[in-house]
């Protein structure tokens, strides 16, 4: 059976002024698929990300998106007056007007899923980085949103700390949730991306399987690009 | 010191409508001042414009030229008779909602983006956001600001004395005549600090409340 695709985007060029971020892309994503967007720093990976869901809004092209998406930010943007627990039920009680019952059950569940079960009721700023970015997780799934966009979730993030967040993204992924991974973690892309696209100066250069794009980069860039994640 | 025991009831007649100009001008100009303030930040001009014009006029001239200024205009311009206590009201009301108006700004442009970011993903409205997520977490830089303007305002409250309002002021003042002895002045200046002491006081809670969130050395 065909799976049903979530998000197709045609020809999308994102400008800033004179600056084209975003060049030209044609990108589709299936549900249940895995994504990683991977590339150098200001190659448009974010901006795209961000298109989706309407924080930047796309020059020209056409986007058809069925269903709601969450966003994971690189600084986890939690709501700073609010408590774990807070952050997590206010959008579904306030914007899908949910019963609180059922969204406190369910901030239960999804706090228990990220190992934070025991901060429910602390305020974000007494949390590590890593805390911070697995609330930030459960606040977004919270909405049960049909595609997962995350925005380089662990740069962030101390290199010791970052495991505890790419577990919780590993358990989404074993779930099937449908996902969108900016990333500079090549690890956690080899090993849990369906799909790896390569972007640069705003254009997909490369696009395919983890072993394709890993164990046989087929353009220099790529090439170059993975060269320089190594020695990093 | 019996004479001024004589005159003390008068005084503190006068300190309770000192205390009920300032509650009242506080209660009305503290929400007051929010509107213009999201006004001058919105991105319609013309409605920015004419917010940051409002506020250019109220701090930009005296408060004691704005007070006689509205003391004669209803009888003058309008042909309305308004008692000098309400001309006062009205005036300190819409001159703090100019000062509040740019203290709640600058604590809204405070707020990092990332939040109106997240309320955006969230699917949040624009006024949830702001009622929800922003206007909460500016409580805390706009409270020393604001209690500064509303210690500014008790002492404020005395212009009033040169309308014909009995405040705390014009009880002193009169006293002194009266009594040909200065020390209805040290009386006042008392009740005055008394009165701002308090203010301080409940600053200090106030603060104390919207600091809930922070890290601080609780950890």
């Amino acid at each position: 059976m065909e799976r049903e695709t979530v998000l197709e985007m045609k020809n999308i060029i994102k400008d800033y002024g004179s600056f084209r971020a975003v060049n030209n892309v044609n990108f589709s994503i299936k549900k249940g698929e895995i994504v990683a967007i991977i590339g150098p720093s200001g190659s448009g990976k974010s901006t795209l990300l961000r298109c989706i869901n309407g924080l930047n809004s796309i020059t020209s092209g056409e986007m058809n998106l069925k269903g709601t998406t969450g966003m994971v930010f690189q600084h986890f943007h939690l709501f700073n007056h609010m408590t774990c627990r807070e952050n997590i039920t206010y959008a579904p009680i306030k914007v899908k007007n949910e019963n609180k019952a059922d969204v406190n059950k369910r901030a239960d569940e999804l706090l228990k899923m990220v190992g934070l079960e025991n901060k429910g009721d602390v305020y974000p700023a007494k949390l590590s980085g890593g805390q911070k970015q697995r609330i930030a997780i459960a606040r977004a799934l919270a909405m049960r949103p049909d595609l997962m966009l995350f925005d380089e979730p662990t740069s962030a993030l101390d290199p010791e700390i970052t495991g505890e967040v790419l577990n919780v993204m590993k358990k989404l992924a074993e779930k099937h949730t449908t996902m969108i991974v900016v990333t500079h973690e090549m690890g956690f892309a080899k090993e849990v991306a369906d799909r790896v696209l390569f972007m640069d100066h705003g254009v997909i250069v490369e696009e395919g399987t983890p072993e394709e794009i890993f164990e046989n980069p087929k353009s220099e860039r790529l090439r170059s690009f993975l060269s320089s994640m190594l020695r990093a | 010191m019996d004479k001024i025991m004589e005159f003390l009831p008068f005084m503190l007649k006068g300190s309770v409508l000192t205390v009920e100009l300032f509650v009242l001008t506080l209660v009305l100009s503290l929400p007051l001042g929010l509107p213009f303030a999201l006004g001058s930040n919105s991105r319609f001009k013309p409605l920015s414009f004419l917010c940051k014009v409002y506020v250019w006029i109220f701090r930009g001239t005296p408060l004691l030229l704005q007070l006689f200024f509205f003391y004669f205009f209803f009888p003058l311009k309008l042909g309305v008779k308004i008692s000098a206590f309400t001309a006062v009201v009205l005036t300190y009301v819409l001159n703090y909602a100019a000062y509040f108006a740019e203290i709640y700004r600058g604590g809204i442009n405070s707020i990092d983006r990332g939040q109106y970011e997240a309320a955006h993903a969230l699917g949040l409205s624009r006024g949830q956001t702001m009622r929800d997520i922003i206007l909460p977490q500016t409580m805390k830089a706009i409270l020393p600001p604001t209690v500064n303007e509303a210690i500014t305002l008790v002492k404020d409250t005395a212009l009033a004395s040169t309308l014909a309002v009995t405040d705390l002021m014009k009880a002193t003042t009169s006293a002194v005549n009266r009594m040909t002895d200065m020390t209805p002045f040290f009386f006042a200046a008392i009740i005055y600090l008394i009165m701002t002491f308090v203010l301080t006081l409940i600053a200090g809670k106030l603060e104390k409340y919207f600091s809930r969130y922070d890290a601080k050395e609780e950890w």
